[in-house]
């Protein structure tokens, strides 16, 4: 379990790709509805088309080569190129962080299953005529994370997450901790969804017994002092927290764990939390909080289930909040979440708003 | 000042033709190598069969060993539950000690490539679209086995349920740095207070088809067949032409040193230091005057608090390709400067092959080994006289020489740069 803050951590600029929309805002929107799975239609998912990367930062060979949930990662990291740039800092003092889950391992293979099964004596031929040059590297997690970083320039402290929910907490915790240490000025932290494939519900199980799926990405930069016109309201991460069960009968003791680690270093109680944002289904969580239930949100109704990507979407609809005006802004945000794999995570956020100075 | 100081305890080892640390640290020493002709390569036919495979004989062992019903796990979690648990026994811990502490488990891993019959398999669901019949590929008996229904952290949640894994666990995928960077994120939780205790380290199954058409139509593996197997692995040497695709596994036990000396626990090295980089040069290389590793290997020196002097051996990534060895190499002269006499190196790719994710905690072993034991491990297939680099003191026999601090790198494909200072106990 961590737990810890030394630099202030701030988040400067956020950016969301989900069947809601590819603004902050839509994640406040009309929940979309969710498609019949194409290769299973009993079962329901949010999917979205695969973007277009901007070709002034990205190669063309890069959307061509790059699976889908790499190109909406990338697609997330480009819009925040501006706000990175803005901050002038040195390359080596932006770190980047990554969840990215496996890439697919059929996909890129779908064309070589395709011609076995036209000429199946003809096994390792079609295989290898089949099966893009570029595979060896396009199947490596780190080559979406090496085209953020060229394209972006971060050529500071680096960390790749696999691959369930819990990747984004782990590559959000190594960002901040870059910061806090001083190891680096800024962090870009990155993440993605898996794609809808068999293979995704081959390894998760039965669609019917999980959450509706949904794919999408989202970005968040980091940085060590507040942007200057970044917005009106400076966020800042107040308090990191994981743990983990291997055995569910010690769930509830590490969720409330965790939740007090995180907010230790503010000194809350859970009823000083003005937006709570877990999981719908989470009752676990829920009993933990005992919060109003008005006060619980969630991105997950309106872009379905994303995994790896499903905090840092979180974090962005808390910060795409509209709120009242400023005066009903939440000031305190605190975001929890499980894994299926007995991952916790909390990320607490404090607002404030931003003084003449800055 | 280090907040704690972290030590080794433990480590367990799989390289192919091998069980142990201590076993690969010899052959090694004799000069032999691990790489051979595969028999799969042989099968289908490759122009080059030379790989590091781990055998029949080996997998018979490594099933032999676990205590449920062997073929009911992928074999990557299979071996990581063997290495796992040499690991734990060479630390003289039992599974309940990560039970009881502040524990957490840090395996790399990239993903698994699936084999020509996989693909076969799939062939025959798919349906009159094209697309895969969910239901007909699930009334396959193996279906749950085929790398399609695997995960990549599916090693790391089975050692984490088998040992009890009490506080974190984190799979890490950067490519041929995983096992570093898997070392390096767990040295951390236990620096900064988070862990006392943790099992680290990476699993790579990757010597089969797809991988080798792969990196082979990337130009990266070794282009001379006509070698020997033995012989194809050359870091440094000016007919270097590529790296030998290799398998395995190691794991370490990571401890605080409050813990390890509250248990009564043997250290076997420390951890002093760790750094890594992203590039952002070049998918398959560097820059080439080596700055950028340079600037990853001084990073992590000065994590361990210590200059350039204080190291008297590197462990290098060496992978025997043109770029990535000429760009270590002026890294290598850049941080070492005049210093460079005074320092030995090693390239243990030249035995082993390149197991990819795993490369950089089975290598992390052998230093430890050679920290342990005062005895330098000499590279294979090299010589002096032919050498690209002979300013860089590389031994082509072994030298038993006392040392106090080795520089372990790895330096992962899309420029993912990590190393890792490793002191004795």
């Amino acid at each position: 379990m961590t737990a810890y803050q030394a630099r202030p951590v701030y988040i400067a600029d956020a950016a969301v790709l989900n069947a809601a929309g590819e603004q902050l805002l839509d994640l406040h929107g009309h929940a979309p509805e969710a498609k019949p799975l194409p290769f299973d239609q009993r079962h329901q998912a949010h999917p979205v088309k695969v973007p277009r990367l901007p070709g002034d930062l990205f190669d063309r060979k890069i959307q061509r080569s790059v699976e889908a949930q790499g190109l909406r990662l990338l697609h997330c990291a480009a819009r925040l190129a501006p706000a990175l740039r803005a901050l002038e800092l040195p390359s080596e003092r932006v770190a980047l962080t990554a969840a990215i889950p496996e890439v697919d391992a059929p996909s890129p293979c779908w064309d070589a299953v395709e011609a076995i099964q036209r000429e199946p004596d003809r096994l390792l031929p079609q295989l290898f005529a089949n099966t893009p040059p570029l595979h060896a590297l396009t199947l490596l997690n780190s080559t979406v994370m090496a085209y953020v970083a060229e394209a972006l320039q971060c050529n500071g402290p680096m960390g790749a997450y696999c691959s369930q929910a819990n990747a984004g907490v782990d590559a959000l915790i190594e960002a901040v901790m870059q910061i806090a240490e001083n190891k680096a000025d800024a962090a870009l932290v990155v993440s993605s969804s898996p794609n809808l494939t068999p293979a995704l519900y081959l390894r998760d199980g039965d669609p019917a017994s999980g959450p509706v799926r949904g794919e999408g990405a989202a970005a968040l930069l980091l940085t060590a002092a507040p942007a200057p016109g970044a917005r009106q309201m400076t966020v800042r991460v107040a308090g990191l927290a994981r743990g983990y069960v291997a055995d569910e009968t010690r769930a509830e003791a590490v969720a409330a764990q965790v939740l007090a680690k995180v907010l230790k270093a503010e000194r809350l109680a859970p009823s000083d939390v003005d937006m709570l944002l877990i999981a719908e289904h989470d009752e676990l969580l829920a009993g933990l909080l005992g919060q109003p239930e008005k006060r619980r949100q969630s991105s997950q109704g309106i872009t379905g289930d994303l995994g790896a990507s499903s905090m840092l979407t979180d974090i962005a609809y808390a910060l795409g909040s509209p709120g009242g005006g400023e005066a009903c802004r939440p000031r305190y945000v605190l975001a929890m979440n499980r894994s299926k794999g007995g991952h916790f995570a909390a990320v607490l956020l404090a607002t404030a708003e931003m003084r003449a100075e800055v | 000042m280090r907040a704690r100081e972290v030590y080794v305890t433990g480590y367990g080892l799989v390289a192919p033709t091998v069980l142990d640390g201590e076993s690969l640290f010899h052959r090694i020493c004799e000069k032999r190598s691990c790489v051979r002709e595969h028999p799969l390569f042989a099968e289908l036919g490759f122009p080059n069969r030379a790989a590091g495979y781990i055998d029949d004989l080996q997998w018979q062992h490594v099933q032999q060993a676990f205590a449920g019903d062997a073929h009911s796990l992928p074999r990557q979690s299979l071996l990581a539950d063997f290495v796992a648990q040499q690991a734990l026994r060479h630390a003289g811990l039992s599974p309940a000690a990560l039970r009881d502490a502040a524990s957490g488990l840090f395996v790399g891993a990239n993903k698994h490539c699936a084999t020509s019959h996989d693909l076969e398999q799939l062939a025959g669901c798919l349906d009159s679209h094209g697309r895969l019949d969910l239901d007909r590929y699930l009334q396959h008996q193996s279906a749950r086995q085929a790398p399609f229904s695997l995960r990549v952290d599916q090693q790391t949640f089975h050692l984490a349920h088998t040992l009890g894994i009490r506080d974190h666990i984190s799979t890490h995928s950067d490519a041929c740095a995983a096992g570093t960077v898997a070392i390096g994120s767990a040295y951390r939780a236990i620096e900064r207070g988070d862990l006392d205790l943790a099992i680290c380290g990476a699993v790579e199954l990757m010597a089969n088809e797809l991988p080798y058409y792969m990196f082979s139509s990337l130009g990266a593996l070794c282009q001379q067949s006509e070698l020997e197997p033995g012989h194809q692995s050359r870091p440094f040497m000016r007919g270097r032409s590529g790296f030998v695709l290799s398998e395995g596994a190691a794991l370490l036990v990571l401890e605080s040193r409050e813990h390890a000396e509250r248990r009564g626990a043997r250290p076997l090295g420390r951890v002093l230091g760790y750094a890594n980089f992203c590039e952002a040069e070049k998918m398959t290389a560097s820059s080439r005057d080596g700055s950028k590793y340079a600037y990853c290997m001084e990073a992590a020196l000065e994590d361990a608090g210590l200059l350039p002097h204080a190291v008297q051996h590197v462990n290098t990534h060496g992978t025997s390709t043109q770029v990535n060895d000429s760009c270590e190499a002026h890294a290598l002269k850049h941080v070492f400067e005049r210093l460079l006499d005074g320092v030995t190196m090693t390239a243990n790719k030249s035995a082993l092959g390149h197991s990819l994710a795993s490369s950089g905690a089975i290598e992390a072993v052998l230093s430890l080994i050679s920290l342990r034991e005062g005895v330098l491990l000499p590279t294979l297939n090299y010589d002096a006289a032919d050498a690209e680099f002979p300013e860089l003191r590389f031994l082509s026999e072994p030298v038993r020489q006392s040392i106090g601090v080795v520089l372990s790198n790895s330096f992962g494909f899309g420029g993912i740069n990590s190393s890792l200072v490793l002191g004795r106990a």
